[in-house]
């Protein structure tokens, strides 16, 4: 909520409250926002035990409660209305965003309970109840440089490694900087005194000297390669965990999250973001580590040696920092825009090719190439973004350099001609002078990297911070094997703005099979999706076993469900891995009585490895039916105390359906059962038939009763038999 | 339960005493569990029973169980790979396997299958199942071209 609608309804709830007569308390509130025309506007209603207050700025209305006849909610789209009905006639209407929908709500519900006490004073003023549909959200937006930061989190269990390689680091860097200054001494001490002829040749100290440049140079080698090494294996132990950790708090996330993201976009953030990281820590943090070591280790040696050609020789040195800083800036937006072109690409891929029956069916190729095609520019012309800065950088870090090397030769030259210093002094400090910028160079590549990686953690991260929306740990207690007593005690049940169950009372004996029937749209799936738990009841409660399913752990009530969907998915891996998904340590004698209770021993004899048989990313080998067949062997190994069949049969033909049928009368003896079927047919077995209708119940009977009543039962009934008659 | 060969053809009388010809093993699980679960087979493509473990049958009946599976049984086991190539659709291998040296061509990485530890199976175009029971037993050389592919 905007921060000056908030202010003025704390203005006007303060003023409200100047208002209260004594005696006379707030039992709800409700803030209205919007005007008659439908423009954003602040109001407050308020409800006390002695009236009904309505104020906006400059405006004051109010009602005797005795005179308030009703409150009517009015849903009208992205808005809705409160209707206030006094003996005399309609006296006020509110108008508000569906937003407000669910307080609307309440409010009306304390209204009807003060007027039903006759106004009798209840307990339940200030609501600050936790709102049970709280959608998943990011804790708190994470500055863009801290994502960086937070890698180091992941990278506490290998502190140990963390510090090897830190020193090995230092200690490489060390052994690179001994080459140029024995170059100095031999210079000084061996070539200029042979060139000017007054010495004689010593042969012992140019031995030595060579001698030492081999081996600082195999020295650094080998810190060099045990460095890489080590950080290497430390990157992708970081990396590992942080795809780990990742995936793994995918899988606590509820359906309503996966309902709302990309499949692709998950992968790639999962899949090449991390690898991003892996590649800054494993390659470019180190090489940073080294540059910024190298840099201060030669400015160092330079300013002990000679500090006028030092100053000289970092001269560019603030140039090169403003650059850096200009670079990294343009590049920061560059890559959060590069990883999200390479989301949407990849979830292109992700939709074009699990649904190419449906593409080349509709002979969509080529529009399908077109949107690849547009995504992948997408990502071309962010990356040529980067690229425009980055070529530019490059060259002017090398640039910047040679000016470097000319300011030191020139003022050197200068140096050397008045005596100030030697000619291997010189030579020594162009040897550092072009390290230094060397390191320069590639400390601008770090720049890059670690604005990619930074952007990629960020990305990570997005993941990891969402919270589930429906605390698996809320529920505690621990459940074994359920009788399958189910209760629906006045559930409702909103999605969004749209209220899809709308009060709906049942009870459901144990072992007793329940047939829902009604249009589309009526609630069926989103019953049986509250009944598994997927989403939380809006108002109301699911009692099972005398226990409020909120109350009880997901995982050990899961375990007592059996599910059985229209479209089954098979993962990939054996038939008999499929077989067994629920109850991995079934033995080979469990999964074959299971087949063979599905109805699915048969044909799976058939295929070339029984068993054995590998079933593709969806099962493609295998028709529906026997997709179908195998996903209810899966359920009947489970032995569920629920089972729950959303349309198990309307996907198959009627020769399949009849197997299908045969099956799932074994699977629905003993256990609670809910099934949905278009095909009326599918649920001649069950106890109970219950017509849904807008998210309530219409009906409730067996077969025949209904079909006497005539009603909504009736009125489908016939038109199956239309359909089938046709 | 009994079955004799009747000729060329397994006969099956089961335990009311009906005779079925023609009734053939089939593995349930040929390549993770080829020696346990043979169900016999009718004419039909129907499972008239199932054999647990073979290996508890009477002598003669096993004897009689194994003929059959031999004849119809055809995995033969990798032993050493001599060239493995990249084709325009797939790769050709060239393989030594306990039946003789041949060749092959399978037409994705999925056709390579793990079944756990070091096995693999590796199914061609023609649908042929060629088992390598434990890489980590094949020669070095053979090792290496696979790690290629694999």
């Amino acid at each position: 909520m905007p921060h000056d609608l908030q202010d003025a309804s704390t203005i006007l709830l303060q003023h409200a409250e100047s208002r209260l007569a004594s005696g006379e308390r707030i039992v709800a509130k409700l803030q209205t926002n919007l005007d008659w025309n439908l423009h954003f506007h602040a109001g407050l209603i308020l409800l006390t035990n002695f009236r009904l207050m309505h104020l906006e700025v400059g405006v004051f209305h109010e009602w005797k409660l005795q005179d308030v006849e009703n409150l009517v909610l009015e849903e009208m789209g992205a808005t809705a209305a409160l209707h206030l009905q006094t003996s005399a006639s309609l006296a006020w209407h509110w108008r508000l965003t569906a937003g407000l929908l669910k307080d609307l709500e309440s409010f009306i519900t304390r209204f009807r309970e003060l007027k039903g006490s006759s106004g009798l004073q209840q307990e339940s003023g200030e609501d600050d109840e936790d709102d049970p549909f709280a959608s998943e959200t990011i804790s708190e937006p994470k500055l863009a440089s801290k994502p960086l930061l937070r890698l180091l989190g992941f990278s506490r269990p290998w502190i140990g490694l963390m510090l090897c390689g830190l020193g090995l680091t230092v200690a490489s860097t060390g052994a690179g900087l001994i080459g140029p200054w024995l170059t100095m001494a031999l210079v000084d001490d061996v070539l200029i005194p042979l060139q000017s002829a007054t010495h004689e040749i010593n042969t012992e100290r140019v031995y030595r000297f060579t001698v030492g440049l081999l081996g600082a140079a195999v020295l650094t080698w080998m810190l060099k390669w045990a460095t890489t090494y080590v950080v290497s294996r430390l990157a992708e132990r970081v990396t590992s965990q942080m795809r780990r950790a990742t995936f793994e708090h995918l899988q606590t996330l509820s359906l309503s999250y996966f309902n709302k993201k990309r499949t692709g976009d998950l992968i790639s953030r999962i899949g090449s973001d991390t690898d991003n990281i892996s590649l800054f820590i494993s390659i470019h943090f180190i090489d940073f580590a080294c540059d910024v070591l190298t840099i201060f280790f030669t400015a160092v040696v330079m300013f002990s040696i000679n500090p006028v050609l030092a100053l000289a020789a970092l001269g560019p040195l603030p140039v090169v920092a403003w650059l850096v800083q200009w670079v990294r800036v343009r590049l920061r937006g560059g890559f959060a825009a590069a990883s999200r072109a390479w989301s949407a690409m990849n979830s292109v891929l992700t939709d074009t090719i699990p649904g190419v029956r449906v593409v080349k069916a509709f002979a969509q190729e080529q529009r399908e190439i077109e949107r690849f095609r547009q995504q992948d520019q997408h990502i071309f012309d962010t990356n040529d973004r980067v690229n425009r800065t980055w070529s530019f950088f490059e060259p002017t870090i090398y640039f910047l350099t040679d000016i470097g090397l000319l300011v030191v030769w020139s003022v050197g030259a200068w140096c050397v001609a008045h005596e100030h210093t030697t000619v291997g002094v010189l030579t020594g400090f162009v040897l550092y002078v072009g390290k230094f910028y060397v390191r320069l160079d590639s400390m601008s590549r770090f720049v890059a990297s670690a604005q990619r990686a930074a952007s990629s953690a960020h990305r990570v991260f997005e993941i990891l911070d969402v919270k589930p929306d429906m605390p698996v740990n809320k529920g505690t207690h621990q459940v074994g094997r359920l009788r399958g007593e189910i209760e629906f005690r006045g559930i409702k049940f909103r999605h969004g703005n749209r209220q899809i169950i709308r009060g709906f009372s049942l009870n459901i004996a144990p072992g007793e099979m329940i047939g829902l029937v009604g249009p589309s749209g009526a609630g069926k799936t989103t019953l049986i999706n509250l009944v598994c738990r997927f989403f939380d009841v809006s108002e109301g409660s699911i009692i099972v076993d005398g226990n409020d399913l909120r109350e009880i752990d997901v995982i050990s009530y899961r375990q007592n469900l059996g599910l059985v969907l229209q479209e089954p998915y098979l993962f990939f891996g054996t038939i008999s891995e499929n077989i067994a998904y629920g109850r991995p340590n079934a033995t080979r004698a469990e999964i074959i009585a299971a087949a063979k209770a599905a109805r699915a021993h048969d044909f799976i004899l058939k295929l070339a490895d029984g068993y054995d048989s590998t079933v593709g990313e969806r099962g493609q080998q295998l028709s529906g039916g026997e997709r179908q067949r195998i996903s209810i062997a899966r359920a009947l190994l489970v032995d569920p105390a629920i089972l729950i069949l959303d349309e198990a049969t309307s996907s198959v033909d009627t020769e399949t359906e009849r197997e299908i049928q045969t099956a799932l009368d074994h699977l629905v003896k003993g256990r609670t059962t809910i099934a949905i079927a278009h095909r009326l047919g599918t649920l001649r077995k069950a106890n109970r038939l219950v017509v849904i209708e807008n998210g309530l119940i219409s009906e409730i009977g067996t077969h025949d009763t209904l079909l006497q009543r005539g009603g909504a039962y009736a009125r489908l009934h016939a038109a199956m038999e239309d359909v089938n008659h046709a | 339960m009994k079955l004799f060969l009747n000729g060329q053809s397994l006969t099956l009388t089961d335990a009311s005493g009906t005779r079925h010809d023609n009734v053939r093993p089939v593995r349930l699980f040929p390549l993770t569990e080829p020696r346990r679960w043979i169900s016999i087979v009718g004419e039909n493509g129907r499972e008239l029973t199932c054999i647990e473990d073979p290996s508890l049958l009477d002598p003669e009946q096993r004897q009689v169980l194994e003929a059959a599976m031999a004849k119809r049984d055809f995995v033969p086991v990798i032993q050493r790979i001599i060239t493995i190539q990249r084709a325009s659709d797939g790769h050709d291998w060239h393989v030594e396997t306990d039946r003789g040296s041949t060749a092959f061509r399978i037409e994705t990485d999925e056709s390579i299958q793990n079944l756990g530890g070091s096995r693999l199976v590796i199914i061609d175009k023609a649908g042929t199942r060629y088992l390598i029971p434990d890489i980590t037993r094949l020669d070095r050389d053979s090792r290496r071209k696979l790690e290629r592919y694999y």
